[in-house]
């Protein structure tokens, strides 16, 4: 049996995480174990892909990877293979993943198995079906390399602490055109995303408008490290986009701290943030049903409560 | 002779793909069946439910049924001129009803021509209407000129009673009695059989096809309740190629879908009525259906193993598919029973199933239903009993003695806070009126109706087995629900798992232990009420007196919404839709609560938990003081205010 072969995706912070549960599974298989890192940083992250357990990386940190994302990855894969010869690829299944694993598979003409959830080896993999409920086992035949896209987080990463041989490589240019970058505009991101923050203060109908929601971001804002969030009724009312949406239908939150102003609590927004740590309601209704599950409710204006809070908060943080 | 061979050989080909669809088990129950065809083709109930469409659609019908021998008659005259049909022909009772039948037919058209061009209603928008006016006039010209060569027998002496013929007698004042007019006797008989035959062979690729396909489509249309979806066999041991989920290309659909198809005049009454195209979404039941019609023609059923497109998102978009909130009014309104609702979750079916592929919001749903607490909420199975407080509630332990009511409290009814109330209310009545009752408690489980209407069939039938097992081995035999879905899903789909349960809805047990005097209310004035039909109690399954009646006794005056029972307009929850987003110009449960709102009653009641939350939600964001309140909690009211009989 030839290597096993990781294809560890490089962002602009570092290697993905999920490459070091993909080498950590391949290790598991027996077998020589090899990382391919294409693009900027590629090269530097070798030492951590190494101490995953990839005994070679093939890494170029050409810039094309990152200006033409997918097809440049596959070609050089391509002409990789035709080298090395390895037995299997897997795949993390993010969406550069997917990109690479399906345009190579075009090339090779070889096996891919999409949302793998588990690998056996490199004529045996499992996936999940009907949510979870039944896991099907799928038999790999045909030409190697069999290409394997695995769903993030199916494995835990454990360092072997080995090191690696890197191997540079060329970036191969596809055939036919190709598209230039004119221009590139990074999303102005403030503040942490929601579904990340330590703490989240989110309105709801009690705001009565849009404009109340400044307040809730100046409180954020004292705070650090916090993001906005709204109940459905604001995100209906049109006050907040819906990416702000908090609950059943919108985003699932779990904080160390919520604070909900103005949200009366029902079942549809629970849903979305009883796993916060600690609850913090602010309602001028002392039956609102979110002071049910609140640690500490707070029963009075939110108009001259937040204001307050947030000045407490600056003074604390100055002092 | 070649409009037939053209007629043949277009129908073979809608026959060919109708014979390689799927079968649908649509054949049972014939006298059902033979009911249908004589109240809704023959007496033609479905189109009067529109008073002047159904007038100038009955016009043209009955018409045609007494002039068919016509056909025939005229065919003979030019074979053997002279000669007319034995015993009937000459009678001047049928030259009477030919005479009568041909004005009012010519009147149809008349009427049809009206709505279409000076009423103009929005029904007919994406519909082809110059087709309409060719079929139409093509109508026209075939009566008249049946109308026109009776005057000219007439005038020529040939007709032995012009005065059963009172119309036609008056037209033959316009002929002479010489050659010339017998000249327009043979030009008349002529048109009259080439537009009769051009007609068919037009037919078989027009929308007026339906006068072919409605009687059989209402034939095998659904029996019993509309809620019913039927039974999806997933067989995942058979072979690979056996396994279908739902509808993915237009060679998934079965017999009676196909049917349906064809059946489509593109009359609009079901987007009239649509909640979702009524509040701006690209989903209207007709479009749907026209365009699935038109991606089926396409295909050649002889061609084998042809890779067909799917037909969602070629055919329609995926957010048609999603926009759905399985009410029911277009199924209700078609004078042809097209089901539409059947189509859209099938489609559904193989998005969800085979493909994974749904509204992102709506997975939290999808697996708090299929995960450990089993309810669309995620919610702990102990917080099922939370809504109890002091309420004294018999709580079934395994092996305890069955009751003669089972309340099935529902996760709504069980979870949510407004809901709850509702759970609360129906308790103490059935308290009050000394009913053996008990609920399952922590043992409940979501029906996996929501499931279901999302398309993922799978997870609502483990679902479905779980319960009915539970229900066997608690020796339960009567239900009671709140939820006008658990209601429809119990009542009418858990037969279909082994489940042999008399099912009941709150307000159908309310007004009945009303009318044996088990519950005593004093009638006092308390304001004025209007009362929202749930569709899956409602139009689903013809629950429109109870509710009604437990108001009535409650003192609450009534006054009812514009649309309401069979015409009712969804709250925007069923289908699904309340465990997703919703886009477009209005939102539905907006769309409804100002209609109710406009019949300036104070409190707006309601007998399913999903729709309690939606026109609340509704109310709330309208800044309205109308309160919403269930049924339920409106009688325990007139019950404790009074103090008639105490409600615990």
């Amino acid at each position: 049996m030839g290597a096993t072969w990781v294809y560890a995706e490089v962002t602009p912070d570092g290697v993905h995480p999920s490459a070091l549960e993909l080498l950590t599974k391949a290790r598991a298989l027996g077998g020589e174990v090899e990382a391919v890192a294409l693009g900027p940083g590629a090269t530097g992250a070798a030492s951590e892909l190494g101490a995953h357990g990839a005994g070679i990386v093939y890494a170029s940190d050409d810039q094309t990877f990152a200006d033409q994302p997918g097809r440049t990855a596959a070609h050089t894969l391509h002409w990789l293979i035709s080298q090395h010869t390895p037995s299997l690829i897997l795949f993390p299944g993010t969406y550069e993943g997917r990109d690479v694993a399906g345009c190579l598979q075009a090339l090779t003409g070889s096996t891919l198995m999409a949302n793998a959830t588990d690998v056996e080896s490199s004529s045996r993999a499992r996936t999940e079906i009907f949510g979870g409920t039944k896991i099907v086992e799928v038999d790999l035949a045909g030409r190697e390399p069999r290409l394997v896209l695995v769903r993030p987080k199916s494995f835990p990463a454990e360092p072997s602490g080995g090191t690696a041989e890197v191997v540079a490589v060329d970036a191969v240019t596809p055939p036919g055109p190709t598209a230039t970058v004119v221009e590139r505009h990074a999303e102005a991101a403030s503040g942490p995303k929601l579904e990340e923050a330590n703490v989240v203060v989110a309105g709801g109908r009690g705001l009565g408008g849009p404009e109340p929601f400044a307040m809730l971001d100046d409180l954020a804002a004292a705070i650090g490290g916090a993001a906005v969030g709204a109940s459905r009724a604001a995100v209906d009312a049109g006050w907040v986009p819906y990416a702000y949406q908090v609950g059943q239908t919108g985003k699932t939150v779990k904080p160390e701290v919520y604070i909900a102003a103005g949200i009366s609590g029902a079942l549809q927004h629970v849903v979305g943030m009883k796993g916060a740590k600690r609850i913090v309601a602010i309602n001028k209704d002392a039956d609102a049903p979110i002071l049910k599950i609140a640690d500490l409710g707070v029963v009075g204006d939110l108009f001259q409560i937040i204001p307050a809070l947030t000045e407490e908060v600056r003074r604390r943080a100055s002092s | 002779m070649v409009a037939v061979v053209v007629f043949v050989r277009r129908a073979r080909a809608r026959m060919a793909l109708l014979r390689a669809a799927r079968p649908a088990a649509r054949t049972a129950e014939v006298g059902a069946r033979a009911r249908r065809e004589l109240v809704q083709v023959l007496g033609q109930r479905k189109l009067f439910q529109k008073a002047l469409p159904g007038v100038m659609h009955a016009c043209i019908f009955w018409g045609f049924l007494v002039l068919f021998p016509t056909i025939v008659e005229a065919i003979l005259a030019i074979v053997d001129d002279g000669r007319s049909l034995p015993v009937i022909g000459q009678a001047p009772w049928f030259l009477f009803l030919v005479d009568l039948f041909a004005t009012l037919v010519a009147v149809g058209i008349a009427i049809a021509f009206y709505i279409r061009k000076i009423q103009r209603p929005d029904r007919f928008r994406g519909s082809h209407m110059e087709e309409a006016d060719k079929i139409l006039l093509a109508i026209l010209g075939i009566v008249t000129t049946l109308l026109l060569w009776n005057a000219t027998k007439i005038a020529l002496g040939q007709t032995a009673h012009p005065s059963a013929e009172p119309v036609a007698n008056a037209l033959s004042n316009l002929f002479g009695t010489g050659q010339p007019t017998e000249t327009l006797e043979r030009v008349f008989v002529w048109a009259h059989v080439l537009i009769v035959l051009g007609f068919l062979a037009y037919l078989p690729k027009s929308k007026h096809l339906h006068i072919i396909t409605a009687a059989p489509n209402v034939y095998f249309a659904k029996n019993g309740p509309s809620g019913h979806l039927e039974k999806l066999e997933i067989d995942l041991e058979g072979p690979e190629e056996d396994i279908r989920f739902g509808v993915a290309t237009g060679k998934d659909l079965s017999k009676k879908q196909l049917l349906d198809l064809f059946s489509c005049t593109e009359c609009g009454r079901c987007q009239e009525v649509c909640p979702a195209w009524n509040t701006g979404k690209p989903l209207s039941p007709k479009l749907l259906i026209m365009d699935i019609r038109d991606a089926v023609a396409g295909i050649d059923p002889a061609a084998g193993e042809v890779e067909l497109q799917p037909l969602v998102p070629n055919a329609v978009t995926d957010e048609v598919v999603w926009d759905c909130v399985t009410c029911g009014a277009c199924m209700q309104e078609c004078p042809v029973d097209i089901e539409h609702v059947d189509t859209i979750v099938d489609l559904r079916r193989n998005l969800v199933m085979a493909e994974s592929r749904f509204p992102t919001e709506a997975g939290t749903m999808l697996r708090g239903v299929e995960g450990p607490n089993e309810n669309p909420w995620s919610q702990p199975a102990s917080a099922r009993t939370d809504w109890i407080g002091d309420i004294p509630v018999r709580v079934l332990a395994p092996g305890d003695e069955a009751p003669e009511y089972l309340f099935w409290v529902g996760c709504a009814g069980a979870f949510d806070d407004r809901a709850k109330k509702t759970t609360q209310s129906v308790a103490r009545l059935l308290n009050a009126a000394g009913v053996d009752w008990a609920v399952l408690g922590g043992r409940e489980r979501c029906t996996g109706d929501p499931a279901r209407r999302m398309g993922h069939e799978y997870l609502f039938q483990m679902l479905a087995e779980q319960n009915v097992a539970t229900f066997a081995e608690a020796g339960i035999t009567k239900v009671v629900a709140t939820c006008a879905h658990c209601f429809n899903t119990l009542a009418n789909e858990y037969p279909d798992y082994g489940a042999t349960l008399e099912v009941v809805h709150h307000t159908e047990l309310l007004s009945h232990l009303l009318a044996e005097r088990k519950l005593l209310t004093t009638p006092g004035t308390r304001g004025t009420v209007t009362y929202h039909d749930a569709c899956y109690l409602g139009r689903h399954n013809g629950r429109y007196d109870a509710p009604r009646d437990v108001l009535g006794s409650t003192g609450l005056a009534t006054e009812e919404m514009e649309r309401a029972r069979e015409r009712s307009f969804c709250c925007g929850a069923g289908g699904a839709r309340m465990w997703m987003e919703e886009d477009g110009d209005a939102r539905i449960n907006d769309t409804r609560f100002a209609e109710a709102a406009g019949t300036g009653a104070d409190t707006l009641a309601v007998a399913c938990p999903y729709c309690f939350v939606m026109l609340d939600d509704a109310a709330k964001a309208a800044g309205s003081d109308m309160r919403v309140a269930d049924v339920a909690t409106l009688l325990a009211e007139a019950i404790t205010a009074d103090g008639d009989r105490p409600a615990t």
